[in-house]
């Protein structure tokens, strides 16, 4: 799966870029509501006087909607994630590079490979079940794989980089 | 040419392939192990990288430091500002979600079931479900008890502590039974792992074998082709192998020696047009025809068959030859092995001609026998029936005493010629078997009875008996069965002097089939040892001091043994020699009914009688023969006419009515056979009068050939008067005539002549020495008359008689008296006195 994952992985791109081309022109609003996300770096397209982009709940849901069944490690039982594809949210703020580094409230962070990002992969989650997340319950954003589709999204780096109560991303 | 392969060979390569079939089946069960164990593997691999685990440690650890990270919020912000609330919000809330964690993740469920874990989890979390209302609250009231808050969370301290230490231990646990279960596999993939090496080595080890059993397999198929190719070129049979429809695929040395061909230029041609004569050719190619469906082949599969080949220059040779058809992987074959028989059949066609020349040389020796003893009958006819007629003249003595020898020297011939006549009629095959009804102790009989004279002329007794039960009515052929007993019986009377002769008879049931033994034992001089075998050859005759003065053609015992052959029994003979012989003979013999035998003849017994004047044809082309039966006839007070051939008499009975005719049967112009029937076919005056055939053939088929031409009877030469007036009373005496025949004399004329001879030899011997007994004899008469005895003495078998007459004679020629000749006189009266009864033969 890497394998392929590696092979693709340019098409992919080239799929995506070619695909985002008018989305790349469409300006990113200033948020109304609190900013849950705020995204740094190597990105094209920005709100921000620091020339970043920043996510309130009602934009982040406007890029689009992905949802993943799943179970978790840190969870009992199946539940129903809602979020933003990585894929879209990358490409709706243009982001190059390879790879982003992802930070929570507590300033843990990890790095995801922008790689990570494709169709059917990882989603920024605010849903769970149909509900935002609260802070106590690991919101409000999570970045949740599909871990239930494929034992590869089943290893201890996965996991590592399935970071709750996000709210930065760096593009490097 | 294909080497055949063998069924050995192929049990073998069965073998093989069975072999490399468990073979393949170790590879493919190994095959399985592997993508189990690999399987296995995985799994393992899968199960050590999805890490269920996340990064344990440091979650355990960070709960503690997300702990103290709320604790130094409290802390900072009791000694600030609001600012620091947020802060202290936004730590508990992370803690909170920490502890939440823990208490729920399915990681941590193992976790959970350790008490010194869970006990803390679940009082951290019950004291920060405590505090909630304070933190979502207003941040006044959150200010106003952040010292209480600050007071509460200290406790709070040690228990996560314990959780982290209690989760830690807890993993560290689990992590060594994890190691020890990633051993067991290694362990168990290590042990797979040998065994699989362990059965590649086997694999290798037997496939190393099958190698070489496939190389020796085939060096040794390879001599067995070269074996088989040098046999097929050494060979001297031809060998061609050809397809089904005639094809040559093979085409040995011999075979190219054996039609002149060489077997590059034959190959591929059709073996009918190369090597069959036309006509067999299209026999051959019919049964190639035939060949290729299934059905029965022409030649193919039924052995040997003999051909007419051709060679390559067109000579023609007989061929043998056997196809076989050999069934390969490439289809079947004929294989044909050929052989050149030229030089057998020439060999077989030289036997077989050989053979034919010795039959028909065989063959014409006898037919040369019998013809020349009935050439010599016919002029011996003539001497023996002048000699009759002669006697019937004025003779003085010496003159009736030449006659007389020259009539027993004839008789004598004329047994002799007799006895080589049977042997040639014998072999030439002319004789055949007759079966008679007769009753076996009547034929002893008789025998007995005409031999008896001769056995007390030599002083033997001669009787016979039954050994057991006897046998009475029998079918056999009677005159032969009569035959070999005269010639036994007449052969021990003349081997025994003063002796026993007798005959035993023995009937014997061998299975369903009556056995005659038939025993004539005498008390004669005797066969040595080396003798015995040659005896029943043809003109053996046993020379010794003792046999020298008894005559015989040697051929008695040899006739006896070709009959008892002919009547498929068997004869030999023991002897011990001065004491006796044996000679036995066994025959099969069919029991049979009274009835069945010929009603007697009623005219045999009736004794000869005068019958009419009759008027008489006779039909002879030999002078000789002609004047005796005149003679005869003229004698017996018959009128005769004569005819010297067929048509003569066929003229003379037309014209005239004769009472008789006497028809002689090989003349020249016409024979008596066709004579005889153009007269009864005729109109003529005799055409119904009895013919009477007259011939020196006397076989009974001749006879049968007689009456078929319509002759009435038979009379052998040479005629005999007695014979002729039984024959003429047969035909002409009437019944009155007949009854009145016992009145009157016996006939003066003995039956056999020689026995009239042999009667008055006794009576001349008892003459003689009556005579001597006189007074006064001149010793010059003596031998006169002693050299007449001494003659006739010699023709009847008196050797002894005979010595002592000629020693008289000798004696009395050179004497002056009597009187000095008295012991030669008393000598010969003691050798007549011993001697046998006068006897011809």
């Amino acid at each position: 799966m890497r394998l392929i994952q590696s092979v693709f992985a340019p098409a992919l791109a080239l799929v995506i870029a070619l695909a985002s081309a008018p989305a790349m022109a469409e300006p990113l609003p200033k948020p109304t509501g609190p900013v849950l996300l705020t995204i740094s770096g190597d990105i094209e397209i920005t709100n921000t006087d620091e020339g970043t982009a920043a996510f309130d709940l009602a934009m982040l849901r406007e890029i689009g909607q992905s949802e993943i069944e799943t179970t978790t490690i840190w969870t009992e039982g199946r539940h129903r994630f809602t979020g933003v594809s990585l894929k879209a949210l990358l490409e709706r703020v243009g982001a190059k590079g390879k790879m982003l580094k992802a930070t929570a409230i507590n300033d843990y962070s990890v790095e995801i490979p922008t790689s990570d990002a494709v169709r059917n992969g990882p989603i920024v989650a605010y849903e769970m079940d149909g509900q935002t997340m609260s802070r106590r319950e690991k919101g409000p954003l999570w970045v949740i794989y599909p871990y239930s589709s494929s034992s590869d999204y089943r290893s201890e780096v996965i996991y590592s980089r399935s970071i709750w109560q996000l709210d930065r991303i760096s593009l490097e | 040419m294909t080497p055949a392969e063998g069924p050995p060979v192929r049990a073998k390569f069965d073998k093989a392939r069975i072999g490399s079939g468990i073979l393949l089946t170790l590879a493919a069960m190994c095959l399985m192990a592997i993508a189990f164990l690999a399987l296995e593997i995985t799994r393992e691999l899968r199960y050590l990288s999805s890490a269920n685990s996340d990064n344990v440690h440091w979650t355990l650890s960070q709960a503690e430091v997300e702990f103290l990270e709320l604790q130094h919020a409290v802390d900072r912000s009791l000694h600030s500002d609001n600012s620091g609330l947020d802060r202290v919000v936004e730590e508990f809330d992370i803690f909170y979600s920490r502890m939440d964690t823990l208490a729920r993740g399915q990681l941590y469920a193992p976790l959970r079931r350790d008490p010194a874990f869970i006990e803390p989890v679940t009082a951290v979390r019950t004291q920060l479900d405590a505090m909630i209302p304070i933190i979502d609250g207003p941040r006044d009231q959150l200010r106003d008890r952040l010292d209480d808050f600050a007071r509460e969370l200290h406790p709070l301290r040690l228990e996560v502590r314990d959780l982290a230490t209690a989760g830690l231990k807890h993993f560290a646990r689990s992590s060594d039974a994890s190691r020890v279960s990633v051993s067991v596999t290694l362990l168990r993939l290590g042990i797979v792992t040998g065994v699989l090496l362990l059965a590649l080595a086997i694999l290798l080890f037997n496939y190393r074998r099958v190698m070489f059993q496939i190389a020796r397999r085939g060096r040794e198929l390879s001599d067995a082709y070269a074996r088989l190719n040098t046999i097929l070129e050494t060979s001297l049979d031809g060998v061609i192998v050809a397809e089904m429809d005639g094809q040559i695929l093979s085409f040995n040395p011999a075979a190219e020696r054996m039609f002149g061909l060489e077997a590059p230029d034959v190959i591929g041609r059709g073996m009918g047009e190369l090597i069959l004569s036309d006509p067999e050719r299209e026999s051959d190619a019919a049964g190639m025809e035939r060949a290729r469906p299934n059905g029965p082949l022409h030649v193919i599969g039924q052995g040997r068959v003999k051909l007419e080949a051709k060679r390559a220059n067109g000579d023609l040779f007989p061929l043998e030859l056997a196809i076989e058809r050999a069934s390969t992987r490439e289809g079947t074959l004929a294989v044909a092995f050929l052989r050149d028989i030229s030089l057998r059949v020439a060999a077989e066609n030289e036997l077989v001609q050989a053979r034919d020349r010795a039959l028909a040389g065989e063959q014409a020796k006898s037919e040369f026998l019998a013809m020349m003893t009935h050439e010599i009958r016919t002029p011996l006819n003539g001497v023996l029936g002048n000699l009759s007629l002669l006697k019937g003249t004025q003779l003085g003595t010496a003159q009736a005493r030449y006659v007389r020898n020259m009539e027993i020297s004839g008789e004598l011939l004329m047994q002799h010629v007799d006895a080589v006549l049977d042997v040639a009629r014998f072999e030439s095959g002319v004789e055949t078997m007759r079966a008679d009804v007769v009753h076996l102790g009547q034929l002893i009989q008789d025998i007995v009875d005409s031999q008896s004279s001769g056995a007390e002329a030599h002083g033997n007794s001669l009787q016979w008996g039954w050994v057991g039960a006897p046998l009475t009515w029998v079918r056999i052929d009677a005159s032969r069965l009569q035959q070999v007993l005269l010639n036994l019986v007449g052969n021990a009377i003349k081997f025994t002097r003063n002796g026993r002769i007798t005959i035993e008879a023995e009937a014997n049931e061998a299975g369903a089939e009556m056995r005659l033994d038939l025993r004539v034992i005498d008390t004669g001089i005797g066969i040595a040892l080396d003798d015995q075998a040659r005896v029943f050859e043809d003109f053996q005759t046993v020379k010794s001091s003792q046999t020298r003065a008894i005559g015989g053609t040697g051929l008695g015992l040899s006739i006896a043994r070709r009959f008892v052959q002919a009547m498929e029994g068997e004869i030999g003979l023991e002897s011990t020699p001065g004491e006796g012989s044996v000679f036995w003979l066994q025959i099969p013999v069919e029991v049979a009914q009274a009835q069945d035998a010929p009603a007697p003849d009623a005219t045999a017994a009736v004794p000869a009688r005068a019958t009419p004047a009759l008027n008489v044809l006779l039909v002879e082309d030999d002078d000789i023969n002609l004047e005796i039966a005149r003679e005869l006839l003229e004698r017996m007070a018959h009128q005769v006419s004569c005819a010297r051939d067929g048509q003569q008499a066929v003229d003379m009975a037309e014209r005239t009515r004769y009472d008789l005719i006497l028809m002689d049967i090989r003349m020249p112009v016409m024979d008596g056979l066709e004579a005889t029937r153009r007269i009864r076919a005729s109109e003529g005056a005799s055409r119904d009068v009895p013919i009477i055939a007259f011939s020196a053939n006397v076989l009974p088929e001749a006879k049968e050939r007689f009456a078929a031409a319509g002759m009435s009877g038979f009379l052998g030469k040479p005629l005999k008067g007695a014979e002729l007036s039984d024959l003429l009373a047969e035909f002409f005496a009437s019944p009155s005539e007949a009854a009145s025949a016992p009145s009157e004399a016996p006939p003066a004329v003995p039956r056999n002549p020689l026995e009239a001879l042999a009667i008055r030899h006794s009576d001349e011997l008892q003459q003689f020495f009556d005579w001597l007994d006189g007074v006064s004899v001149a010793a010059a008469e003596i031998a006169a008359r002693a050299h007449k005895l001494a003659g006739s003495s010699a023709a009847f078998g008196q050797a002894d008689l005979h010595a002592a007459l000629i020693a008289l004679e000798n004696a009395a020629e050179g004497a002056s008296d009597t009187q000095s000749l008295a012991p030669e006189i008393a000598h010969a009266r003691m050798a007549w006195k011993a001697a046998p009864t006068p006897q011809l033969g």
